[in-house]
């Protein structure tokens, strides 16, 4: 037990040791256990730092990556996450592991045109306003066109966050988004804070699942909706075969050619197909505390999202 | 009812479509901006899972129980522990020293 922690510390004190001589033992997860990095079994610590050089890698490829690999569809599914959640102004978001702002942006956009409609209505639901109260009403809906939401958007990895925040100024986001760095592990939110919590590729990347899902049980609000976007598994057995085929063979020579890392992308399709298949990853959601988790499958089960609960 | 939003999105998908050539530049504006208010109501430390007090001058997310101090890095928080540094110079007050 005690030889299993060293490789954790060692690990760890490279970044800030007095503070883990202090505090390492009391955050019940340490290096021993033996996990899985794509196909290969490595220490808990070890996969940690792998996942993180992957997303190091990539973060500047990533979304070219994501376009070349799925042929743009990774954006419907995205669309699909946001529709499913259907945000209304006021909406508090947690994006956990949303480092380059997909799922923010489509959110922020969401809810931006909700409230614009809302308002519309209202206007229109009042034929004889006066000037005074149209011009209120503009007023309002310029001030504060998202009605209070915010997203705010978690990662661990700082190229990610760096990427995704570089991309927010490009497209001329800023209101009612912030960027963090933390752990989904261990998150650095009060209890009760949030409407929704979204992970979207995210969580097969997170060694401890549990954990996850624990602490994403505490940040929501009572009433409040956890989704999770993920690669499932495929049931159909001939679409399995070719999605097989191109994963393997395809998916490792585009990360080649586009972003020159065989490896990462290597680790990409053998994440998936080690992460929890939709039941499995159901009950875990369940055994988290959530209640009404079930999920929906797009493409065949090639991505699922599941829902469940604060209740 | 939906058709607005994809629009907006479409747009969105586009501008980042144009945008990848940027990534030259790679330095935000100023290493040291300061945190979001709005972004406070939320943090707690991720060990203690207790308040934090915002010190200005250091520009640092601290918690005085623990005596650690969370840096803000190009106005992003840093809330992994691993990158915490401990402030245990000065003893752990009441928390009180400036809002």
């Amino acid at each position: 037990m005690a030889a299993g922690l060293c490789p954790g510390r060692a690990l760890l004190s490279r970044r800030g040791g007095a503070l883990w001589a202090l505090l390492g033992t009391a955050r019940g997860r340490a290096a021993g256990p033996e996990t899985h990095f794509g196909f290969q079994n490595v220490s808990e610590a070890e996969r940690r730092e792998k996942i993180y050089q992957v997303f190091e890698n990539v973060a500047e490829k990533y979304d070219v990556m994501n376009d070349s690999m799925s042929l743009g569809i990774h954006r419907v599914w995205k669309d699909i996450l946001v529709h499913k959640m259907n945000p209304s102004p006021g909406t508090l978001l947690v994006d956990v592991a949303g480092g380059t702002g997909d799922i923010a942006f489509r959110f922020l956009n969401y809810v931006r045109s909700v409230r614009e409609r809302q308002l519309q209505q209202k206007l229109r639901h009042h034929q004889n306003l006066s000037w005074q109260e149209i011009s209120k009403s503009y007023q309002e809906e310029k001030s504060n066109p998202l009605g209070d939401s915010q997203v705010v958007v978690c990662d661990i990895n700082k190229e990610m966050l760096k990427a995704g925040k570089q991309k927010a100024q490009h497209l001329g986001y800023s209101e009612g988004l912030s960027w963090v760095l933390g752990n989904a592990e261990e998150l650095h939110f009060d209890d009760d804070k949030f409407d929704v919590y979204t992970i979207a590729f995210g969580i097969r990347n997170v060694t401890r699942i549990d954990l996850a899902l624990q602490e994403a049980y505490r940040v929501l609000k009572p009433g409040g909706r956890f989704l999770c976007l993920e690669f499932s598994h495929v049931s159909n057995p001939l679409l399995s075969r070719l999605y097989d085929l191109y994963s393997f063979q395809v998916i490792p020579v585009l990360g080649e050619v586009i972003a020159g890392d065989w490896k990462s992308y290597q680790y990409l399709v053998e994440s998936i197909r080690r992460f929890p298949p939709q039941e499995e990853l159901k009950a875990m959601i369940e055994d988290a505390g959530f209640l009404k988790v079930d999920y929906q499958n797009l493409n065949s089960g090639i991505v699922a999202i599941h829902s469940g609960f604060k209740l | 009812m939906l058709r607005g939003c994809g629009r907006g999105a479409a747009a969105v998908l586009r501008g980042a479509a144009g945008s990848r050539g940027a990534s030259g530049q790679e330095r935000g504006p100023e290493p040291g901006r300061p945190l979001e208010p709005s972004l406070l109501r939320f943090l707690v430390c991720p060990l203690s899972k207790r308040p934090l007090r915002y010190e200005e001058s250091t520009n640092e997310l601290i918690n005085e129980e623990l005596g650690i101090a969370y840096p803000i890095i190009d106005g992003i928080p840093n809330m992994i522990p691993e990158a915490a540094r401990t402030t245990r110079k000065r003893p752990p007050a009441e928390g009180s020293e400036q809002p």
